[in-house]
């Protein structure tokens, strides 16, 4: 991976996850892929903690899963979005722009005098 | 918990584990896939695949608890805790699960009779359609009405007749045996819808003629071990009554007929019944109700649809017959226990033990409850520690309650392994008497479901209330105090102690009242004038019918027999009769009372009646209040005479004198010649009941019993008879041998059945009420040592700290005790189903049971009160 890559945030590899899965199902690894390609390979994960991650959201029924095909032709477990997870995506993201945009203004205040 | 649900939890967990295994895999295996396609060696890509995937076993760990498998390693963990803890307390684990054993164990037990008398179906097609027809006049009907109504109503049920009916059957050489079978219509296993296990059954073809169907069907147990299992025997004739018989089949394992209690070994066509019950045809008699009915009901017909279709049915026979007797009403009941003629006591009784052994476990469970709530008590210091370190309430409250669980799943599986000893020692059991009484008590899937279910109800309610209360504890107060829980806590607890100890004293007060009924009961039914004296008399029976002896020889075997066995050692007198009181083997008649003899409409009265040779009151110990006994000379010459007891004489003559007054039966006017004491005659919990004694020389009756007084012990006398009836008829079967005691022992069976366990109940409740109460008191004891200590060193005398330690308990058990017998008083009924003759309202009951609640808080406050009110208790301050 990139050595310039930033590591993640707590509770940003869950909506990176649902982000990826949004647009279209996907097995683990190409949730990965997809990831890096989405942030250009800004971020860096180490790859076996994307399952941890997968099999909670899973469990909260923000995504379900089904055996299927790669195009490897191996068998692979893609996972898709739940109407749930689609609504948590949404207040998510929403919520992370607030917290970007407060945190861009905040550091972007120049020192005054004082 | 059961053990399917860990199998399926098991199975889950390992296709959990494949899964997430390939799927981990394939995401290696798709990274060394790109790794190579961007140039590396397959070697090398493989490496750095694993490199950048990180630590597989953690991550697989991370995912196990994420997808909510942590559950189970948790359980896991709280099992393992739980069984040390257990480990580290022996003596309460054991105590724990003991009484846990006997409350689960004496429930199941008691619930497998249940389920084999009541709730099992019968081994047959359809059970659910299936039904037994009664009338409001009894469970029996004459065979033309069972024909008519078969004819009439077969577009709504189809309805077999049968007759239970021994047998003399000779099963090789020398070996005749006396059994028990039935006599069914051709119709009966068809509309069961059994499978022969060899073979074939009878069919309506061969139940046509009168006498000419010699066929019969063997049970499996009889082809077993009668017949040594040889399938040969299919086909080949064997002597009933000693007229060949062709056995056409074999029923199945398991199938005994239709009713739950009786193992009948033969059935043969019900045309053959002048054959199988000689000297008494009674196909044709509409006035002799002999046939038991059972039925299976078409599809979508409902039993109250059969029933009025049946009401109306009768009627219409009724009006064919001019019959002048009160219209019947029919009732449909569960087939197996005769209707509700055995129905009705067998469910009261047992509904009522179950309810007694359910109080057994409630004690038991707020005796456990208690216990735990004390120790969750002593536990204060841990639980706040593992509070305070982040452990959540609900968490604590599954470990506490996985601690409970596993006492209730050794205590079930303990409790379990009881019943089933109890269950087979129950199935095993044979009432000796001369009828196969025989229960399946077997313990299957019903009964464990029961016991599962019992268990689990049990942990959760001596679980879970300590469990929630321990979980309130306070961490800053609890640390803070030294370990002993907070104030606001205390008195929580206190007060759910109390009450715990109020209610183990009220189903103490239930269980010991309702013990007391039945050992008083017992008492009576031992002392209770049985209008015969069974000491010293012994008897033998012999069906000379079924051997083919006619009136004439019969009635001379009879008096040979008499002869031989006078002139046996130590006989004080001799006599047979036909049956005698309290046998399974009653007969009733009627009478038209003597006042109401020209209204025709008149209800009649019903007599039981006995056909008894001369001396059969002297010998029977019966006493004679006026008038003489039989003699010899009251034959088939003489005019008709009769002897009554008191209740026929006020019934049916209207008067307390009747010696040589005349009643009139059937076409002649009988002279009553004597008068006897009132007796027992069907159960000994009846009331007095009309008894009428034909002269057997007058009215022959081929069913024998030999009767003997004697000097001798009573098993000599029986070897004695036994060998005297062979001498005169080596061929002829006697059965029933033994002495009159013996058999009331059978009488006496569902009192001495109800009055052990209620002992054993009473018992068990008294002994964990002891020490449930024992440990709250000695608890409370220790726990106000300080304050104790500063009460004595103030001036407090002896009297007034044991007014505070046991004040207060006197209360609760006393408020239990009044409690328990409001319940006892309410509950009367109930136990009158299960107790004989007593009740609960008699004052030496009462005062036995408080007697003993008295005991009880003695035996449980003596020790800690004696600590208290010692010169040595002198705690630190």
């Amino acid at each position: 991976m990139d050595r310039s890559s930033a590591d993640l945030l707590p509770g940003t590899l869950d909506l990176l996850i649902l982000k990826a899965v949004s647009l279209g199902s996907l097995h683990g690894y190409g949730v990965l892929l997809r990831i890096q390609q989405i942030t250009q390979g800004a971020l860096s994960i180490e790859q076996g903690a994307l399952y941890p991650a997968l099999y909670r959201l899973e469990r909260q029924r923000l995504l379900t899963s089904e055996w299927g095909t790669s195009s490897n032709n191996r068998r692979a477990k893609f996972y898709r979005l739940t109407t749930a997870g689609r609504a948590r995506l949404r207040s998510e993201a929403a919520g992370w722009n607030r917290l970007v945009e407060a945190m861009a203004a905040a550091l972007a205040t120049r020192a005054r005098e004082t | 918990m059961s053990w399917w649900r860990r199998l399926i939890g098991r199975w889950r967990r390992s296709r959990f584990e494949r899964e997430m295994a390939a799927e981990l895999q394939f995401h290696l295996d798709e990274r060394v896939s790109d790794l190579v396609r961007q140039g590396l060696s397959p070697h090398e890509a493989r490496r750095r695949a694993s490199l950048e995937f990180g630590g597989f076993e953690g991550y697989k760990e991370n995912c196990r608890e994420a997808a909510g498998w942590m559950f189970l390693s948790d359980l896991r963990a709280d099992v393992t805790y739980g069984l040390r803890r257990l480990r580290q307390s022996p003596g309460f684990a054991a105590a724990a699960i003991l009484s846990l054993a006997l409350g689960v164990g004496a429930n199941t037990l008691v619930f497998s009779v249940v389920n084999s008398l009541l709730l099992r179906p019968l081994p047959v097609a359809q059970p659910q359609e299936l039904f037994f027809l009664q009338s409001d006049r009894g469970p029996s009907h004459s065979f033309p009405l069972y024909r008519d109504l078969r004819d009439r109503t077969g577009s709504v049920a189809s309805l077999a007749g049968y007759r239970i009916s021994p047998m003399n059957l000779v099963a090789g050489p020398d070996r005749a045996l006396r059994v028990w079978g039935y006599l069914a219509t051709g119709n009966y296993f068809t509309l069961l819808g059994v499978t022969p296990a060899h073979g074939r059954f009878f069919g309506p073809d061969e139940d046509r003629v009168p006498g000419g169907h010699p066929v019969a069907v063997l049970s499996y147990e009889c082809f077993r071990t009668r017949f040594l299992g040889d399938p040969d025997i299919v086909g080949h004739p064997i002597a009933i009554n000693g007229q060949p018989y062709t056995v056409l089949g074999i029923a199945p394992p398991g199938f005994h007929g239709t009713e739950r209690f009786y193992h009948a070994e033969i059935w043969v066509p019900m045309m053959m019944q002048a054959q199988i019950e000689p000297g008494n045809p009674w196909l044709e008699h509409r006035n002799t109700a002999n046939t038991f009915v059972v039925g299976r009901a078409r599809t979508g017909i409902s039993f109250e649809q059969i029933a009025s279709a049946i009401d109306i049915v009768a009627a219409d026979v009724d009006r064919e017959q001019a019959s002048t007797e009160r219209t019947r009403r029919y009732r449909l009941a569960s087939p197996g226990l005769i209707g509700d003629a055995l129905g009705a006591p067998v469910r009261a009784f047992t509904f009522g033990v179950q309810a007694l052994a359910g109080f057994v476990l409630l004690v038991a469970c707020l005796n456990l409850a208690g216990v735990l709530s004390s120790r969750g008590a002593d536990r204060a210091r841990e639980l706040a520690i593992r509070l305070s370190i982040g452990a959540r309430r609900s968490r604590i409250i599954r470990q506490l309650l996985t601690e409970s669980l596993l006492l209730s799943v050794f205590g079930g599986i303990a409790g379990v392994a009881l019943a089933f000893a109890g269950a087979r020692l129950v199935s095993a059991w044979r009432a000796p008497v001369g009828f196969p009484i025989a229960l399946d008590v077997t313990i299957d899937l019903t009964v464990l479901l029961f016991g599962v279910i019992v268990s689990t109800i049990a942990a959760v309610m001596f679980g879970v209330a300590p469990a929630r209360q321990a979980a309130r504890t306070d961490p800053n107060t609890v640390l803070k105090s030294g370990g002993v829980a907070g104030s606001a806590f205390r008195r929580r607890r206190w007060s759910f102690q109390d009450a715990l100890v109020a209610m183990q004293v009220t189903l103490c007060c239930a269980l010991v009242a309702a013990c007391f009924l039945s050992l008083e009961g017992l008492r009576r039914a031992l002392t209770m004038p049985l209008g015969f004296n069974p000491r010293g008399v012994t008897m033998a029976g012999a069906d000379l019918g079924l051997s083919g002896y006619d009136q004439a020889r019969g009635q001379d075997f009879q008096r040979r027999a008499l002869d031989a066995l006078r002139h046996l050692p130590g006989v004080e007198s001799v006599a047979y009769a036909n049956s005698v009181p309290l046998s399974i083997d009653q007969s009733r008649t009627r009478f038209r009372p003597v006042d109401q003899q020209t209204d025709s409409r008149a209800e009649p009265v019903s007599a039981i009646y006995y056909q008894v040779s001369p001396a059969y009151f002297v010998t029977m110990g019966t006493r004679l209040l006026g008038g003489r006994e039989f003699d010899w000379h009251d034959d088939a010459g003489a005019p008709r005479v009769a002897i009554v007891n008191g209740a026929f004489a006020r019934a049916v003559m209207g008067t307390s004198d009747p010696v040589g007054r005349r009643v009139q039966y059937g076409r002649d006017r009988v002279e009553i010649v004597g008068l006897v004491e009132d007796g027992k005659y069907e159960v000994l919990g009846e009331s007095a009941r009309p008894v009428v004694f034909w002269s057997a020389a007058q009215s022959y009756n081929s069913t024998t019993t030999l009767l003997v007084r004697s000097t001798l012990p009573e098993d000599q006398v029986v070897r004695d008879m036994q060998r005297a009836v062979s001498a005169l008829d080596p061929a002829l079967p006697v059965y029933g041998a033994g002495s009159l005691t013996e058999m009331l022992r059978f009488a006496l069976l569902p009192s001495r059945a109800a009055a052990a366990a209620l002992v054993v109940f009473g018992v068990l409740a008294l002994t964990l009420a002891a020490v449930g109460i024992h440990g709250v008191v000695a608890y409370a004891v220790a726990r106000r040592r300080r304050e104790i200590g500063i009460r004595i060193a103030i001036g407090a005398g002896p009297a007034a700290v044991l007014r505070l330690v046991l004040g207060r308990m006197g209360w609760l058990i006393g408020l239990g005790a009044a409690v328990g017998l409001a319940l006892v008083f309410v509950g009367a009924n109930l136990l009158q189903s299960i107790v004989l003759e007593a009740s609960p309202r008699d004052p030496k009951v009462i005062a036995a049971v408080v007697l003993t609640i008295v005991c009880l808080a003695i035996a449980a406050c003596w020790s800690p009160a004696r600590r208290v009110a010692g010169r040595d208790f002198f705690p630190q301050i």
